[in-house]
């Protein structure tokens, strides 16, 4: 055969690439046209009835606490098929505290609070009722986690606090009981994120507490000579984290030496849970505070290895450090595998870790876009969920300083900011407008659908106000919604890998900072009308469900026989 | 510095002294070895009382006083002492010494000028304002002490001063010139207040299109407060003007790394290098740009070049640690350890929590 010059196919080509060009132009110019006449995703909105304000209680002794809270929760406490909304307090702070510490939680004004949403979307103030008045002394609220430990169909609450954590056990009556004493889950120091997940697959939700640093009134002091500010975590000693087993009795176990938890002592921040390498077992990222990240390897033997220098999880491409603060640990690229974001402080940019299988990491804050995104930003609560239901994860991030005077200190960087909205398609994010025009101290951010109307939510706290939510417009891609119902795994189905046409959740209600999101899995399905859905429940068990309708919320009972 | 100097200016010991004389001599050099100043100005005095025209008694005398930091009173008999003789390059630098000590700038730097003095002239010309001639007497100064630390940094001084002198002198003259709104903009810089900054490089850029190294200074604003794509313009602006600028190639490279174009900053990195060979930031983010690229045999190629350049620093580590993480994906788990462990040796033992104390400067 010989090859040779042919006008004609030239010509041809010359033509069709042509027309490929301008019908490109012409989407481009649409696509274009499109994003600066779309609204924002969401209605920033303060909804009715949800009166909280987040006393942070900010004090000239620049007790690093006041600027560390408070967590939010989303879960249906009373069944009847709408998230409700739990928010964590601070408390009252002297100035200077006492040696005998009180935050005087039992005053109304410093309570955590539990608001049961009302059809039509406004909420009534439950606290009093649900037994969750009055926080009690020596506690400064900090995060909650979410979880059934009991299995017994409904959602339990676990408090993280700078003193005492309580586990408040729902009764399924509307109401919870403190049954800390009896689970012996009180842990102690500063506690922040916490998350139940089960590591040995016995199917019970253990309990990991992520704790701060080794700190207390009495020790603290402030920071930036004359300018008076919050110290960096380096001022204070490192501390350990705490892990609970279930005994399936009602009481928990400290595990935390025997397991190898507390062998690595940390500044954590956040917590989230995923199998990684994909050996069946939930393994933990902790975000640690200037310092390197934790990434703990589950042995499948009840121990755990912390890996994240191995793995490429510990620090960041330049081998720098981190102000790790919130984190979440999905896959946001599609690849099936859970990859981990990081939310820090401005000038180190956010932590991309993807993973790539067998075990590693690569950062990918640069050519992911979010470096360019985050670099004036510190992040606080952060959730990977597809807010417009193209089928791809994108990203909220709650955003504000830590110190309350940065301004003064460093002109190009802001204490109060808007949330990050980025969305993402093959792997890259861009910034979108996230509908809030006024900038806060962000702090917590949970997800989840709260009018059921198939579109992911948030609800973000911020320092010193009330709630923010951020109510999604919706439109008409589709999507489906996943409630696990474990059997022989523990019955929420946390630690279930799940994949609806390619795309991958691992489930759970952990991760962002001090917050629990709705335990639901939501999927983005773009024109599909009909998904194929994949489980990998934490007991092994692997389930197949096809051609499932779309737009729907489907319950998935993990089946008795493989 | 002072003090440091009377040690170099010890007394040479009597010279046709009475005895009753010399035997106060004697007892005034051992008080002084003992530091007992009080004792040993006793001495000295009754020296220059029984000989008043010894003028090295008189030297002693000053000297003691200064030991003992009372500056004014070593005054008057070293000015006896030049009475006595006035070519005595001891008396001559000991009184510069007192009187400038004592804040007599000016009448202490025609001692030093006599002695030639060169560090005490520079020292003392930075109070009474004659910053040219500091500038020179100190670096002549350190040419022979080199790294001496109070030489290096009455230079800095000195040129600081003279620096901050012809800004006033340019902004007090020329108000609305391009020269002054840059110079205003570098003040504003150094603040971090970016906004006022960047309005005063805009307004030279204004004025003056084609002022050197603005462009390059303003997109450093840009970069300071995180603004990407503005930077990267900047610094394009300014590669346009001065194609030929090494430092123009690597911002624009740095800036376009930032956001992840890493093919574009990629050549311009290389330009840089090509520009101004084995800068190893350069060498660093070359490396850098070239993972991110997923060319790991051109990472591996730059960060070894930049270690066989710099073994120790802080650029050195982080090559290091890029090597580890490269090494680790190609499965060469020996060769990523013996990174590791480097990384973590000039990190100073490891990425763990550090021991209370340290202070974060970074917001």
């Amino acid at each position: 055969m010989q090859f040779g010059w042919r006008p004609g196919y030239a010509n041809r080509q010359r033509k069709l690439a042509l027309l490929t060009f301008l019908r490109t132009l012409t989407v481009v110019i649409s696509l274009l046209w499109v994003a600066a006449l779309a609204p924002p995703i969401f209605e920033a909105e303060r909804a009715s009835g949800l009166d909280f304000v987040l006393q942070n209680s900010p004090t000239a002794q620049k007790y690093l606490i006041e600027t560390m809270p408070g967590g939010v929760a989303l879960l249906d406490y009373n069944h009847d098929g709408l998230l409700d909304i739990f928010v964590v307090n601070g408390g009252h702070v002297s100035s200077p505290m006492p040696v005998a510490e009180n935050f005087e939680r039992h005053d109304p004004r410093y309570w955590n609070r539990l608001y049961r949403q009302n059809k039509g979307g406004t909420f009534t103030d439950v606290t009093q009722q649900a037994g969750l008045a009055d926080a009690g002394d020596g506690n400064y609220g900090m995060g909650v986690a979410v979880g059934d430990y009991d299995n017994d169909g409904f959602p339990d609450l676990y408090v993280t606090s700078y003193g005492k954590n309580v586990l408040y056990h729902n009764n399924g009556d509307g109401t919870f009981t403190d049954v800390t004493a009896k689970a012996a889950v009180a842990g102690g120091g500063w506690s922040v994120s916490a998350g139940f997940f089960d590591y040995d697959n016995d199917g019970k939700l253990d309990l990991f507490v992520v704790r701060y640093m080794d700190w207390d009134t009495r020790h603290s002091k402030d920071c930036g000579g004359n300018y008076h500010t919050y110290c960096p975590p380096e001022e204070f000693p490192a501390t350990t984290n705490l892990l609970y087993h279930n005994n399936g009795d009602g009481t928990f176990t400290d595990v935390s030496q025997r397991s190898g938890i507390a062998a690595k002592k940390g500044r954590g921040l956040g917590v989230a849970f995923a199998d990684y390498d994909g050996d069946g077992f939930s393994d933990v990222f902790v975000a640690n505070d200037g310092m390197q990240q934790y990434l703990f390897h589950n042995n499948g033997n009840g121990t755990f290895t912390e890996l994240g220098l191995e793995a490429g999880t510990a620090l960041s491409e330049d081998g720098r450090r981190l102000s790790g603060m919130g984190v979440v640990f999905q896959d946001y690229d599609n690849d099936g595998r859970p990859d981990v974001i990081v939310t820090e402080l401005p000038r180190e940019i956010y932590g991309v870790y993807h993973n790539d299988g067998g075990g590693s990491f690569s950062y990918r804050s640069l050519e992911s876009g979010l470096g360019v995104l985050s670099s004036g930003s510190s992040g606080w609560g952060v959730g990977l969920e597809d807010f417009d239901n193209d089928g791809w994860k994108d990203l909220f991030v709650a955003q504000g300083h830590v110190l309350d005077n940065v301004e003064s200190i460093d002109h190009s960087l802001h204490y109060l900011e808007l949330p990050l909205l980025a969305m993402t398609h093959e792997g890259r994010f861009e910034r979108v407008d996230s509908g809030s025009t006024t900038p806060v101290a962000g702090r917590g951010a949970a997800f989840g659908d709260l009018n059921n109307d198939g579109w992911q939510d948030v609800v973000m706290t911020y320092l010193g106000g009330h709630p923010q939510i951020f109510l999604n417009h919706g439109g008409k891609a589709h999507w489906l919604s996943v409630t696990l119902r474990g059997s022989h795994s523990n019955r929420d189905g946390f630690g279930a890998r799940v994949q609806v046409n390619g795309q991958t959740r691992f489930a759970t209600s952990a991760g962002s900072y001090l917050s629990a999101s709705d335990k639901r899995l939501h999927f983005g399905l773009g024109t599909a009308e009909k998904a194929k859905v994949e489980v990998v429940w934490p007991s092994g068990i692997h389930q197949t469900l096809n051609d499932v309708p779309a737009d729907q919320f489907l319950e998935i009972r993990e089946p008795e026989k493989p | 510095m002072i003090h440091a100097l009377l040690i170099a200016l010890l007394w040479f010991g009597p010279q046709a002294l009475s005895p009753e004389a010399s035997e106060h001599m004697q007892a005034g050099i051992a008080a002084d070895k003992q530091h007992q100043f009080d004792a040993a100005i006793a001495e000295y005095g009754k020296v220059t009382e029984l000989e008043p025209s010894f003028a090295d008694g008189f030297i002693s005398l000053g000297q003691a006083y200064m030991e003992k930091h009372d500056f004014a009173s070593a005054v008057a008999p070293l000015k006896h002492a030049l009475e006595l003789d006035s070519s005595s390059a001891a008396a001559h630098r000991l009184l510069g010494y007192s009187l400038l000590a004592q804040g007599y700038a000016a009448e202490a730097i025609p001692h030093f000028e006599r002695v030639q003095d060169k560090t005490a002239l520079g020292i003392a010309q930075i109070q009474t304002g004659q910053l040219p001639e500091a500038v020179t007497n100190l670096q002549a100064a350190l040419a022979v002490h080199p790294n001496d630390p109070d030489l290096l940094y009455y230079l800095g001084r000195a040129s600081g001063l003279l620096s901050k002198q012809s800004i006033d002198s340019l902004i007090a003259a020329y108000p609305d010139s391009a020269r002054a709104h840059q110079a205003m903009a570098e003040n504003y810089f150094v603040l971090r207040q970016m906004p006022e900054a960047e309005k005063e490089y805009r307004e030279a850029l204004h004025l003056r299109p084609d002022v050197p190294e603005v462009h390059l200074e303003l997109g450093e604003v840009y970069a300071g407060s995180f603004q990407w794509a503005k930077a990267e313009e900047e610094f394009r602006a300014q590669s346009k003007v001065q194609p030929g600028n090494a430092e123009a190639a690597y911002r624009l490279g740095a800036a376009l790394l930032e956001q992840g174009k890493v093919h574009a900053a990629r050549a311009e990195l290389a330009r840089a290098d090509r520009l101004l060979p084995d800068m190893p930031e350069t060498l660093y983010s070359l490396g850098k740009a070239a993972s991110l690229d997923g060319d790991a045999t051109a990472a591996e190629k730059e960060w070894t070049r930049l270690l066989s350049i710099e073994k120790e620093s802080s650029l050195a580590a982080q090559a290091h640690f890029g090597l580890a993480s490269l090494y680790r994906k190609q499965g060469k788990t020996a060769a990523a350890q013996r990174e590791m462990q480097e990384f973590q040796r000039l990190q100073g033992g490891s990425a763990q929590p550090q021991a209370p104390g340290k202070q974060n400067s970074q917001p």
